[in-house]
């Protein structure tokens, strides 16, 4: 026997077969060996059976119904595909509430000057007490912390610029002496107002 | 075999009467009438879509939204379709880009993701369904839980092997032999040459059957049966 039939006579292999099968031609060795058909046979059946068993998978995960949910679902997107876009006005909420009812309105409207209004007096007032208290506390010794604020309001004189000497010279004459032995020595001094008389 | 290429001859002239209809609808701007007649075209192909799509992503949620996708974008560019090339080669080819755009957008977002313990995630392998009560198959007369497990790991078994195809490979595979398609076909839809979808088909099918272990080689038995005459002799 030649090499060459020798080498005619050896079996296929499995990438010969598929060669054979996609191709869709037969080989010469086919018609010779039975071994080899049989074994050829067992590929088709192999390949077939492969391609029966992913059909099988793709059909049990999508059934009449799933596939009737789809095509709903398809008919749906079309739809909104062919439905002019719709512009949406914004921000439309917060005056839709209110807009509906007159009343409603006037009564939001006054509550808000009204908290307006008084939010406004109440901060005046706030900060006008902070300031007194504060004022209090500068000008107060410590010891009259405890004084009410009439008695503060007396110690408290303001300093006038206008304030002469003769002026408080009258000041002093109107008040006399405050200790009973000076009183002798006062009638003897003259009086500031005799002086501004005689002027 | 000529049955069936008439069948599809049928089908695609169906296909063209249609997409010639909806066009002109959607020109006149009687979308009701379009949408009516495109519902036509949905039904034809809905199944075959789901079975690509559903190859493709091994999702059955992804694969809804991917055919919904894809019909929908076929609608809105219907007016651009150009007549010549049947509506089914169009529309894969459409069908097939979503699906690719899809699991690039899943692989990106996967990468940012902690894998969970129990989930083996979409893509490679989970082939899985959702299991149902196995009462409720039984009383319905449905495969016995043996029968459905093997079903199931069979079915696992099948999706990891095709999760391992090249990405052209698996796309010629599924069109030519899950979906009976021929070379000129496949070509057609892929954009890929009649013989570069051959040299593609031949090489999906020898790595699955190398993957899914129905090869047996013929010197591998050849020395098994050497083996087994020593022994005996």
């Amino acid at each position: 026997m030649s090499l060459l039939e020798r080498f005619g006579r050896r079996h296929l292999h499995d990438r010969q077969f598929a060669r054979i099968w996609t191709t869709g031609g037969g080989h010469p060795h086919l018609e010779q060996c039975a071994a080899c058909r049989v074994r050829f046979d067992d590929f088709d059946r192999w390949a077939v059976e492969l391609g029966e068993q992913m059909r099988d998978e793709a059909d049990a995960a999508f059934t009449p119904d799933r596939l009737a949910v789809q095509q709903a679902h398809i008919a749906h997107r079309l739809e909104t595909l062919d439905r002019p876009t719709r512009v949406i006005a914004f921000p439309k909420a917060a005056r839709a509430v209110i807009s509906g009812h007159s009343h409603v309105r006037r009564w939001v409207t006054v509550a808000a000057a009204a908290s307006l209004i008084a939010g406004f007096g109440l901060g005046q007032v706030v900060d006008l007490k902070r300031t007194l208290d504060r004022d209090g506390s500068a000008a107060a010794p410590r010891h009259f912390t405890t004084a009410t604020t009439a008695q503060r309001a007396n110690a408290i004189r303001p300093v006038s610029t206008s304030y002469n000497d003769e002026e408080f010279l009258m000041d002093a004459e109107a008040i006399g002496p405050r200790v009973k032995e000076l009183r002798a020595l006062d009638d003897l001094t003259p009086r500031a107002r005799d002086l501004i008389a005689r002027k | 075999m000529s049955g069936t290429s008439a069948a599809s001859a049928a089908v695609r002239e169906a296909d063209a009467t249609a997409a010639s209809a909806v066009k002109a609808f959607q020109a006149a701007g009687r979308h009701a009438e379009a949408r009516e007649r495109y519902a036509e075209l949905v039904s034809r192909h809905q199944r075959r879509a789901s079975r690509i799509a559903y190859h493709y992503l091994r999702d059955a949620a992804d694969t809804d939204e991917a055919v919904q996708d894809a019909f929908v974008k076929a609608y809105a560019h219907l007016p651009s379709f150009r007549e010549e090339l049947p509506f089914e080669v169009w529309f894969t080819r459409i069908l097939i880009n979503g699906c690719l755009d899809r699991i690039k957008a899943r692989t990106r977002r996967e990468r940012w993701l902690v894998p969970m313990g129990g989930r083996g995630g979409h893509g490679a392998g989970d082939g899985a369904q959702p299991q149902s009560d196995p009462s409720e198959r039984m009383a319905s007369g449905g495969p016995s839980p043996e029968d459905a497990l093997l079903t199931r790991e069979r079915r696992r078994e099948i999706a990891t092997a095709l999760a391992k195809l090249p990405e052209r490979q698996r796309a010629v595979f599924v069109l030519s032999h899950v979906e009976g398609c021929t070379s000129r076909e496949v070509s057609a839809l892929t954009g890929l040459n009649e013989s570069t979808v051959r040299v593609h088909l031949f090489r999906a099918i020898r790595k699955l059957r190398t993957l899914l272990g129905g090869e047996a080689a013929p010197a591998a038995e050849e020395q098994r049966a050497k083996g087994k005459r020593r022994v005996t002799s």
